[in-house]
């Protein structure tokens, strides 16, 4: 029985895009070369030291991810841009599950536009630069340029495909002209730090007027956000003259935000909400709208909400015979029936407090 | 130890000896009323007795005269150790199962340890300990308690109250009645009290209850009336309750709380200028009508199949909002906003969203 459950975890033979419901609760690899470009940035921290410790990625096949993995399969891309909210308690996986689901539109082929922790953006910023090409905006130089590096790591074989169509200025000396590849413009952006936050905003128009073409270099865009309620919350910056800044004011969370939006074809918008991280929310806090607010609610709605629990009796069999598999728990009680029931007791069968768990076993 | 039994016999000797010697002094010896102190060797111990010449009170204990010998109290006999036995036991073991509490506690006393057979602890508990028990505990000394009030005490109070009450109507006879022939409640207190005067202060408040269902208003006037009373309003028993204690008399503030009803009554029925200012923030429910929420909708329909030639836009609108997906969804999105946000409701809320973008 335990051989056979063993055998049955791993599905590495069959490819991604196959995934149903037989699948569930088993694990499948990630080849580390994809890794690399596709999740530069997006991975949870406690993930990518899992997969330096076992030298490979292995996520579970969830429900959640399946769900959202069939909506995108049945979706129209010539309608416009559908909205889907993943939530969920802390630690259930919700992260996890974008992750799988990047990656099947990866495999399919789609333009990731992944923004890995929305809740960055608006805090523990050093420099705030007053924006120049629009007053009243602030610029946040570093952390655009980080991201446009990782960006380009990601869609690099896109960005020589696809061409700017109108002409941007940067400086006096510095300009973009029309019909230049987009590779061009995330350069600018990596190279020339001041005017990353505006080359953002450009590239995030640009992928908007051309998702979903009819032209021959068409692609489909997958924008996909983890924490999108920090776009509508509160900051924790401060201006000069020590007032708060409004989210709006950041010329990132303004662009973003008019991303978000379904005016667009041709892609989806994949987001998560999430509660570590965000700013002056209450801990029990985990709804839709007790994270959204008023404001995000309403700019979000109509959106598809997919709900992510804990473990299921099935799951935690195969994450717990996973870690038996890869001589996680050492410590010899853990190895036992009764120390199997102590762990569903005290994790309540949470996937991150059980991964907290068995790393000090 | 030994030196605490002493005590408690030197002091249950003494009040022993107190009482014989202040009947004895009374009634048989007139001899012994001058003398102040006697000294007496009672068992080894000698003991110092006072003799108080004026008070002479007692202590509910019967001490029962030997046969016809009367006088002097006996000596070490075995009827003294009887009656010193029963002075240190507490009340509580002489109490019968069946006793009558009522006379126990007749009135609000405090908690008397020795007269209340219950075995409660009360306290703090030091380390790898219990809370303290009864005995000299002064944190059930300190709080209220209600044993002068139990049932059959209430009981006995209501059959000494029953000659001054009149009959309860028969035809009111449950509660709705009630409600429906006299919707509005007013109580009053009155106090027993005994001080520099027997006004009680707090005998002036008045308070008034009605229920805003028995009352005739409309809509706006609903809203306009629990708006205007703010905290007096309980929306979970849809009750308004005024109290009334600025006048020093009962009946003014009787008179001033039906006033306050009855302004309140006809000012949520009027409708000033002003009003038509009231914008989506002061709205007391969520109406989707007009709400971002339904602009969203409309933009995404109308992007799905973008409007022809010749079609005109308000009656597309029309059609849209019409449709029964569109109805579905509206009743979601008010039920989530009205109700709060519940797994149930975000259910119901994916199942439309579905259903109206065919997913």
């Amino acid at each position: 029985m335990f051989i056979f459950l063993l055998i049955e975890i791993f599905s590495r033979s069959v490819p991604q895009a196959c995934h149903t419901d037989l699948h569930a609760g088993q694990y499948y690899t990630l080849p580390t070369a994809q890794l690399r470009t596709l999740f530069p940035h997006g991975l949870p921290y406690r993930f990518q030291m899992q997969i330096k410790t076992f030298n490979e990625a292995c996520v579970m096949v969830r429900q959640p991810a399946l769900e959202l993995i069939s909506y995108l399969k049945k979706a129209d891309y010539s309608r416009p841009a559908l909205r889907y909210i993943l939530y969920g308690e802390t630690g259930c996986g919700k992260t996890m599950s974008l992750c799988h689901a990047l990656h099947f539109c990866a495999t399919q082929g789609w333009m990731v536009l992944h923004i890995p922790d929305a809740h960055l953006w608006v805090k523990n910023c050093r420099e705030l630069l007053p924006s120049s090409s629009r007053p009243g905006r602030l610029d946040q130089p570093l952390q655009a340029s980080l991201w446009l590096k990782n960006f380009k790591t990601t869609n690099d074989r896109f960005l020589s495909k696809i061409k700017t169509t109108q002409r941007y200025v940067w400086t006096k000396r510095e300009t973009t002209e029309e019909g230049r590849p987009l590779g061009e413009l995330v350069d600018q952006g990596v190279a020339r730090v001041k005017s990353s936050s505006d080359v953002v905003g450009a590239l995030l128009r640009e992928l908007r007027l051309q998702a979903g073409g009819a032209a021959e270099g068409a692609f489909r865009l997958a924008v996909a956000v983890d924490g999108v309620n920090a776009l509508w919350g509160r900051t924790t910056l401060k201006k000069e003259d020590k007032s708060e800044v409004l989210p709006e004011e950041l010329t990132l969370v303004h662009n973003l935000r008019k991303m978000l939006r379904n005016d667009w074809s041709g892609g989806a918008i994949l987001t998560t909400l999430s509660h570590t991280g965000s700013l002056y929310k209450p801990r029990s806090a985990y709804l839709p709208m007790e994270l959204l607010g008023e404001e995000g609610f309403d700019t979000m709605d109509p959106f598809v909400p997919v709900p992510v629990s804990s473990y299921t009796e099935k799951e935690f069999e195969s994450c717990y015979l996973y870690y038996m598999d890869r001589h996680w728990l050492q410590h010899p009680h853990s190895q036992t029936e009764e120390g199997k029931k102590e762990l569903i007791f005290l994790s309540n069968r949470n996937p991150s407090i059980l991964e907290r768990l068995c790393a000090t076993l | 130890m030994i030196w605490r039994s002493v005590d408690l016999r030197r002091t249950a000797l003494r009040t022993l000896l107190q009482l014989q010697l202040n009947m004895a002094a009374s009634t048989f010896c007139p001899v012994l009323l001058p003398l102040s102190r006697i000294n007496c060797k009672l068992n080894g111990i000698y003991t110092l007795i006072s003799l108080n010449k004026t008070a002479a009170y007692s202590t509910g204990l019967s001490v029962k005269k030997t046969g016809a010998k009367t006088g002097l109290p006996q000596r070490g006999g075995k009827e003294l150790r009887r009656q010193i036995k029963q002075v240190l036991q507490p009340r509580t073991e002489r109490m019968a199962v069946d006793q009558d509490w009522t006379a126990v506690y007749p009135t609000a006393a405090s908690f008397k340890a020795d007269a209340v057979p219950l075995p409660v602890r009360m306290g703090y508990p030091v380390k790898k300990g219990v809370p303290p028990s009864k005995k000299g505990n002064l944190e059930l000394l300190k709080i209220p308690n209600f044993l002068h009030l139990t049932p059959n005490a209430i009981k006995k109070q209501c059959e000494a109250l029953k000659p001054f009450c009149t009959e309860w109507p028969a035809a009111l006879d449950s509660d709705e009645k009630c409600e429906k022939h006299f919707p509005i409640q007013v109580q009053k207190k009155d106090y027993v009290f005994a001080g520099p005067s027997l006004r009680h202060p707090d005998a002036r408040i008045v308070t008034l209850t009605v229920k805003l269902s028995s009352l005739n208003l409309d809509d706006h006037a609903r809203k306009k009336m629990i708006k205007l009373s703010g905290e007096r309003y309980n929306k979970d028993t849809d009750t308004l309750t005024i109290t009334a204690d600025s006048c020093p008399l009962k009946q003014q503030n009787h008179d001033y709380a039906m006033y306050m009803l009855t302004v309140l009554y006809h000012e949520s029925w009027k409708i000033e200028a002003w009003e038509k200012e009231k914008t989506r923030a002061d709205m007391e429910e969520y109406v989707w009508e007009d709400s971002p929420s339904q602009k969203n909708i409309l933009e995404t329909l109308l992007r799905i199949r973008p409007l022809s030639e010749q079609q005109e836009e308000g009656e597309v609108r029309e059609e849209l909002l019409g449709r029964e997906e569109v109805q579905e969804y509206k009743d979601s999105v008010t039920k989530l906003k009205n109700e709060g946000e519940t797994e149930g409701n975000m259910q119901q809320y994916k199942e439309a969203v579905k259903k109206l973008l065919s997913i």
